[in-house]
């Protein structure tokens, strides 16, 4: 009766507490890469946002060729820039398996991700706004600290979300690289033991890990965000 | 003083060039309320956009207290624009600041100690009137409240002129009212020169002392509110000035005469004068008057019996009673 409902791995993972390492794992390399791709990003999309026609400071040939790499990279299926990067990790890292290489591959396809998304959040940001910091004298530098980020907080922490979400569906492929978390134990352990009941367990998992990020983000994103009326805010404001 | 010598304004567009100032002298005196008006496309958000070189000249001299804006350094531009308050049509607040944090941003810029700017945003609220809404958001804030931090917000580093583009135009006419008179306030009790940029008369009317009428690009005529309004010259002014006249009145007749109300008639009951004590019955065929500050300012348009003595009666009784009148309507 056991053994034909639950798998034989299924019981060994659970014994050794595979399960949580690999929750644990998924959500470090999610959140370490997403942290160094904004490092990255963030800049690159403050950049992309400003030189471009119309931007704070156009500097077109700089956005040009910023967004060519950037689509480049963009347009490479993450599987692919994995295998090309090897080499490289294998360089920089002195090692192109596990987790830290993982990070590092992640990174590189997600900053790119990232600088886009930032870009258009930077780019919701009402011209007017910017236009009124520039008539009070404000520098280039002071735009961007003072309006731009500060004014595209909720928008930037959408963003941040889906971003983080895409990195977590990429970290799923670490099992090529010999790395960790659930999608490398899905597809290197239980999928060559054919054993279902681990998939589906791995399955679950994500789906309440990318649903919590979801949730806390955008929880966090309307919390923060000023311009949204809240009930009793808005009946306040109209008895006074 | 600000002096435009020259100013033109060309943008590059797909089809050619569009000009949008061209050959624009003005000179707007210290302590005015300078109106610059017209329809729109005439350029007149432009114009305002070069006091501050938010849009840069194409050729022509912007004079700031006899200095050439157009030719400064990027940080005596940046002190420069210190000295320019500006207010917008949208109030182009940030939303994600509470209205005494939006006070408190140019200062921010300055680099003002932030005990000093802490009192000083309360003595600018206060001055507008917002003191209770220090903390609340714009999108807590009604069209008129919002305006008011914004006015706030553009005083905040003590400028010596301050700009107004369409700054009322989102705004009804009771919210529009108070606006003006704030502004009227701020430059009686805070000498501040303003520039007011609108489409709508009665903006003019209410608080300026100088006026430009702005037609496809060029300046049509400028001069003081009471001469301009009262006497407009160019058909664009006339246009905007009288508008109802022109519409109904066209091709006028020796028997038509357009009375002129600019603050200096008497409180005399004209119209009855004339039919009591000439004897002459008129028949009112357009009236537009107003009375600020206790004068009476606007236009009459009357239509007199069609005979020669009548009409010279009238216009001596007129004449009399120093009421300016246009035969050519």
């Amino acid at each position: 009766m056991n053994a034909l409902l639950v798998s034989r791995l299924f019981g060994q993972l659970v014994e050794t507490n595979a399960f949580p390492l690999a929750v644990w794992e998924t959500i470090y390399l999610t959140f370490a890469s997403a942290a160094v791709a904004y490092l990255i990003g963030l800049p690159l999309g403050v950049l992309l946002a400003v030189t471009d026609r119309g931007g704070l400071k156009p500097i077109l040939w700089l956005n040009k060729i910023v967004g060519i790499v950037v689509n480049i990279f963009r347009s490479i299926p993450f599987i692919i820039l994995m295998v090309a990067l090897i080499p490289v990790s294998r360089a920089i890292l002195g090692t192109s398996i596990g987790n830290g290489a993982m990070i590092f591959m992640l990174v590189v396809a997600a900053a790119p991700y990232v600088a886009r998304m930032v870009e258009s959040s930077l780019k919701e940001v009402d011209a007017g706004v910017v236009e009124a910091a520039k008539s009070m004298g404000a520098s280039t530098f002071q735009i961007i600290r003072k309006v731009y980020l500060p004014e595209a907080k909720p928008s930037l922490l959408v963003g941040a979300v889906i971003s983080t979400v895409t990195i977590l569906g990429y970290s799923a492929m670490a099992g090529t690289i010999a790395a960790g978390g659930l999608g490398a134990l899905a597809v290197t352990q239980a999928r060559p033991s054919n054993a279902q009941d681990v998939i589906w367990l791995c399955v679950l998992l994500i789906v309440i890990i990318v649903q919590i990020i979801q949730e806390l983000g955008m929880y966090l994103a309307t919390r923060t965000d000023k311009r949204v009326r809240v009930k009793g805010r808005k009946k306040k404001a109209k008895a006074e | 003083m600000i002096e435009l010598k020259n100013l033109t304004k060309i943008y590059p567009s797909k089809a050619g060039e569009t000009v949008a100032l061209e050959n624009i002298d003005l000179v707007i005196p210290d302590g005015s309320v300078f109106g610059v008006i017209g329809l729109s496309g005439a350029g007149k958000s432009t114009l305002v956009r070069c006091l501050n070189l938010l849009e840069k000249p194409t050729r022509g001299q912007v004079l700031i207290d006899g200095e050439d804006i157009t030719a400064v350094s990027k940080k005596r531009l940046g002190e420069l624009r210190r000295s320019i308050g500006m207010i917008f049509q949208n109030f182009n607040l940030l939303e994600q600041r509470t209205a005494a944090a939006n006070v408190r941003f140019p200062l921010e810029l300055s680099k003002v100690p932030r005990e000093e700017a802490k009192k000083r945003v309360e003595e600018l609220l206060s001055l507008v009137g917002l003191s209770e809404k220090a903390d609340s958001y714009p999108s807590q804030l009604s069209g008129g409240q919002k305006q008011r931090v914004a006015i706030a917000r553009a005083l905040a580093t003590n400028p010596k002129y301050l700009l107004c583009d369409e700054a009322t135009s989102a705004l009804d006419p009771t919210t529009t009212e108070s606006i003006l008179q704030l502004l009227k306030k701020i430059n009686r009790e805070l000498g501040v020169t303003i520039v007011v940029i609108t489409h709508e008369m009665r903006v003019v009317e209410s608080i300026c002392t100088d006026v430009a009428v702005l037609d496809q690009s060029r300046v049509a005529e400028a001069g003081k509110v009471e001469e301009v309004f009262s006497f407009p010259q160019s058909e664009i002014a006339k246009q905007l000035i009288i508008p109802g006249l022109i519409r109904s009145l066209k091709g006028s007749e020796a028997n038509k005469l357009r009375l002129v109300f600019h603050g200096e008639t008497s409180d005399t009951p004209v119209i009855s004068g004339l039919a009591m004590e000439c004897g002459v019955p008129a028949n009112i065929l357009y009236a537009d008057t107003r009375r600020i500050d206790g004068k009476t300012f606007g236009h009459m348009v009357i239509e007199l019996p069609q005979d020669e003595r009548q009409i010279t009666a009238a216009k001596q009784y007129l004449r009399a009673h120093s009421v300016v009148f246009k035969e050519e309507i």
